[in-house]
């Protein structure tokens, strides 16, 4: 499975980056998308606010769950209050080959299963947190990109932790 | 059901700003030519077979039709002059003024593919491999994906070397310009040609005859016993149709008269004697035999047929090309013939084909279908899946061969692929299609709905997924509110059991292309979440890689056009799919760019500009840096060809001119001046150098690269 992990800002501009891998089973931590592919990433998250804009008005949750699929990819989002959006993206690397037990019950092959579901919501929550230390920052300005090297670490690890 | 059957969470149907007002509202009514239920209702029409004796094709042949009479037919089916009424099952008239029927020759569309690579699966003994059925009509047998491919790429490429030319005027044959919010030419092109010659087949009766024109001309000698003869071909002759046709169709007698050569008055005697001999199902159909050419005086050109298949028509194309004259090759007929053809065709369609239609589905319905819809209806079908003991009734039917061992009493002949026409669920699905085509959605839905159960209990499934994709098209055509509830309840999953069925379990891609085609078509004319739910189904069918390239880029363009067409609530357009309609368009773009179709390219791309430009942050793609790399790529792209292009010939003109500087900057001028009309303004390479300067930048490719990017 790989990860595409991104923080829209309020006026659709990314402000955070950050693409992993599954370190569970194996998993080596490292993202296995398409290297001719790569914009893709992009167009989907931000085809995705669509959705988002539609679906955080449904529910008072904080964390929206999966709101979209484009082909195989996934996109799971989490609001937080200053409607900066953290989104992401995930792919199950090889649909196919998951046809072991073991593997049909992990997250990587069931991108929309409760454990799943709850993996990232754990993801989400801890990277809040640590967005909502970052911002406090007081040189920090609404809508500016985070370059900060502690938070990037940060998100790295809680990646490594759930997914 | 199936592994890829995770849909996007259907919650987002139920969002606040899916339940619009107007959400799952009534249809509009159809007024547009384009529109999707206008081309259904066009493409599934009655079939009129049309078999005539020898001399009647000499008749024709002397009027410049090598094909036979259903060649000069045709095109007149297509349109029934005046208003037709048809009336449903409760006895409600309905009128038509677009009512249509299609001509083809007995036998035309009948899968010879498949038969000669099964050939266990259908097999009639009556009917000899090889008797009578052409070449010809093999290529009047539409259902061929990759040849539909190949006419709208044959279409695109002309539309790309003459751009000026309006593609609309040229595929419409109606000059009239279609606005922008309907679907581009190719597509309705595409869509057309896939609906065109639906092939004869077990699993749905469209194309099966619904009447048969028997014809001989005035030249016969013979003529009672010529059309007896006809009609024994026709029913158990060579010209038999195979087993699981149903043969019972109505036979319609018509005498040509040769107004040139022979006497009215002995016709008008000899069809006496015919109306005497085979009662009403008569006509007289007067036509001059000689040839007419466009210069005549009362000479009116053949309309084009709309509705010939994708082989044949590309087969036109390239007859045409090759002949010299263009206005020299479309045939042309007398004022007074197609008066007459009208008159006629009017005439056996209101009085003969659309009665004996009415009178089939009322006696159907009453003695087979609403047996079945009551309580004891349910039961029989419940004690016929246990016990067998309900198959009292249906014992009219012997199962052929030992091909009923398998379901233990139903009437499907799991070996050969068919139910015999003559047993209960035929009847039902040839009742269901009838009403269909007569327009009685209402009735063609509830029978489709009781077939699917029963084809599901005989897994009959190719039966099966051509049921569910009926039930679920016309559920969509009743124009009535549906909630997005019932519609995930009913029409999604129909189409994904067609979908399902026809890819999976019969390997038949046409089948699944069709269904998935048109149900995105018809959820999308419903407003609110269904065309989030098209779009779904578009995006399916790319997944299901069942279309070729050019069918790939049509239907990303298509579920662009989905999301455009859902519009937002409030100033903010909250809840529109702005975005993903770009996007759409985008990958739409770089589809076409990547078959080599730039003007095409462009036109999506200028799409995707306007729509982005609707956002609120209009440039929110350019703030992710490498989606914004990917963008302007395609952006240079797609004016790429005309800089090549532009830079050849002016190396052509420096060698040329290379004298005056005068003339020199008067011709780039005027070249600058021409890209800028293409897409958004390039500045000229550089301000007018030497010549030799020019060149060297020309030969040299990576230097002229790394120009551009500094544009």
């Amino acid at each position: 499975m790989s990860y595409y992990f991104a923080i829209i800002g309020t006026q659709d501009n990314p402000l955070f980056e950050y693409e992993f891998g599954t370190a569970k089973q194996g998993g080596d931590g490292v993202a296995r998308f398409p290297e001719q592919a790569r914009h893709m990433n992009q167009f989907i998250v931000h085809s995705s606010l669509d959705i988002v804009e539609e679906v955080q008005w449904g529910s008072g949750q904080m964390y929206l769950k999966c709101i979209d699929r484009f082909y195989n990819n996934y996109v799971s989002c989490f609001m937080t209050g200053g409607n900066v959006k953290f989104l992401l993206l995930h792919a199950p690397s090889q649909p196919a080959a998951s046809t072991t037990a073991r593997a049909s019950t992990s997250i990587a092959a069931n991108p929309t299963s409760p454990q799943t579901e709850e993996a990232i919501k754990q993801f989400f929550t801890e990277t809040y947190e640590n967005w909502v230390k970052t911002i406090m920052s007081p040189f920090y300005q609404v809508n500016q990109e985070v370059r900060s090297p502690v938070f990037r670490s940060r998100v790295a690890a809680a990646g490594k932790k759930y997914l | 059901m199936s592994p890829s059957g995770i849909s996007t969470p259907s919650r987002i149907a139920g969002s606040v700003f899916g339940d619009t007002p107007n959400e799952g509202a009534m249809l509009e009514p159809n007024d547009q030519p384009q529109d999707a239920r206008n081309l259904i209702s066009q493409a599934y029409v009655p079939h009129i077979a049309v078999h005539t004796s020898s001399d009647t094709k000499e008749l024709v042949k002397d009027k410049g039709f090598d094909g036979g009479l259903w060649e000069l037919l045709r095109p007149f089916g297509e349109r029934v002059q005046g208003k037709v009424t048809v009336r449903d099952s409760i006895g409600a008239g309905k009128t038509w003024d677009d009512f249509a029927v299609r001509f083809v020759e007995l036998g035309d569309g009948l899968e010879r593919s498949e038969q000669a690579r099964k050939s266990s699966e259908i097999k009639s003994p009556t009917m000899p491999e090889s008797a009578g059925f052409t070449l010809g009509q093999r290529a009047r047998t539409g259902g061929d994906v990759t040849q539909v491919e190949a006419l709208v790429e044959r279409h695109l490429t002309y539309s790309e070397e003459f751009p000026s030319m309006h593609t609309e005027d040229y595929l419409t044959y109606t000059g009239t310009p279609s606005d922008p919010e309907s679907a581009s030419p190719f597509y309705t092109l595409y869509l057309r040609r896939l609906l065109s010659a639906i092939p004869l087949s077990p699993h749905e009766t469209f194309s099966h005859p619904v009447a048969c024109i028997i014809a001989i001309s005035s030249r016969n000698a013979n003529p009672i016993e010529a059309l007896r003869n006809l009609y024994d071909e026709s029913s158990h002759g060579e010209k038999r149709l195979p087993l699981w046709v149903n043969n019972e169709y109505l036979r319609y007698y018509v005498l040509v008269h040769d107004e040139e050569r022979d006497d009215i008055t002995k016709s008008m005697t000899l069809f006496d004697q015919m109306k005497r001999h085979f009662g009403l199902h008569c006509h007289l159909l007067r036509l001059r035999s000689s040839q007419c050419v466009a210069t005549d005086d009362d000479s009116v050109q053949l309309p084009r047929c709309q509705w010939m298949s994708a082989t044949e028509e590309l087969a036109d194309i390239q007859a045409r090309e090759s002949l010299e004259d263009i206005e020299d090759s479309f045939p042309c007929v007398y004022e007074s013939d197609t008066t007459a053809i009208k008159t006629f065709i009017r005439e056996m369609v209101t009085q003969s084909v659309i009665p004996s239609m009415e009178r089939c589905v009322s006696t159907w319905n009453d003695q087979v279908a609403s047996r079945r819809r009551g309580i004891s209806g349910r039961f029989m079908s419940l004690s016929k899946k246990w016990t067998g003991f309900g198959g009292s009734s249906r014992s009219s039917s012997p199962a052929v061969g030992s091909g009923s061992s398998s379901g233990s009493y139903s009437n499907y002949d799991a070996v050969q692929g068919f139910y015999r026409p003559d047993a209960a669920e035929a009847v039902m699905r040839k009742l269901a299609d009838y009403a269909f085509m007569l327009r009685d959605f209402k009735l063609a839905q509830s029978t489709y709905e009781l077939l699917r159960t029963d084809f599901n209990n005989d897994k009959a499934w190719k039966y099966h997924a051509a049921a569910n994709e009926m039930a679920a098209i016309s559920t969509l055509l009743i124009p009535k509110a549906m909630s997005s509830k019932t519609r995930t309840e009913t029409v999604d999953q129909m189409l994904e059991t067609a979908s399902y069925s026809y890819i999976t379990r019969c390997g038949a891609p046409y089948g699944a292309l069709r269904s998935l085609a048109l149900g995105m078509e018809l959820l999308r004319l419903r407003d609110g979440s269904a065309t989030a739910d098209a779009a779904r189904w578009g995006v399916r069918l790319l997944e299901y890689k069942v279309v070729g390239p050019i069918g790939d880029a049509l239907i990303k363009e298509r579920v662009a056009r989905c999301y455009a067409s859902k519009k937002g609530a409030g100033s903010g357009l909250w809840g529109a799919r702005t975005r993903k309609s770009t996007l759409w368009s985008i990958l739409a773009a770089e589809a076409w760019l990547s078959l080599g179709k730039y003007q095409q390219a462009r036109l999506r791309l200028n799409e995707a500009d306007n729509k982005s430009s609707l956002l609120a942050h209009r440039d929110a793609l350019e703030t992710f840096s490498e989606a914004n790399v990917f963008l302007q790529a395609l952006r240079r792209e797609v004016q790429d060809p005309y800089r090549d292009a532009d830079s050849d010939e002016r190396d052509t003109d420096v060698d040329e001119i290379e004298t005056t500087v005068e003339e020199e900057s008067e011709t780039f001028n005027g070249r600058s001046h021409r890209r800028s009309l293409m897409g958004p303004a390039i500045p000229p390479l550089s301000s007018i150098e030497t010549a030799p300067l020019q060149t060297t930048l020309m030969d040299e490719a990576p230097k002229s690269a790394t120009a551009d990017q500094f544009e």
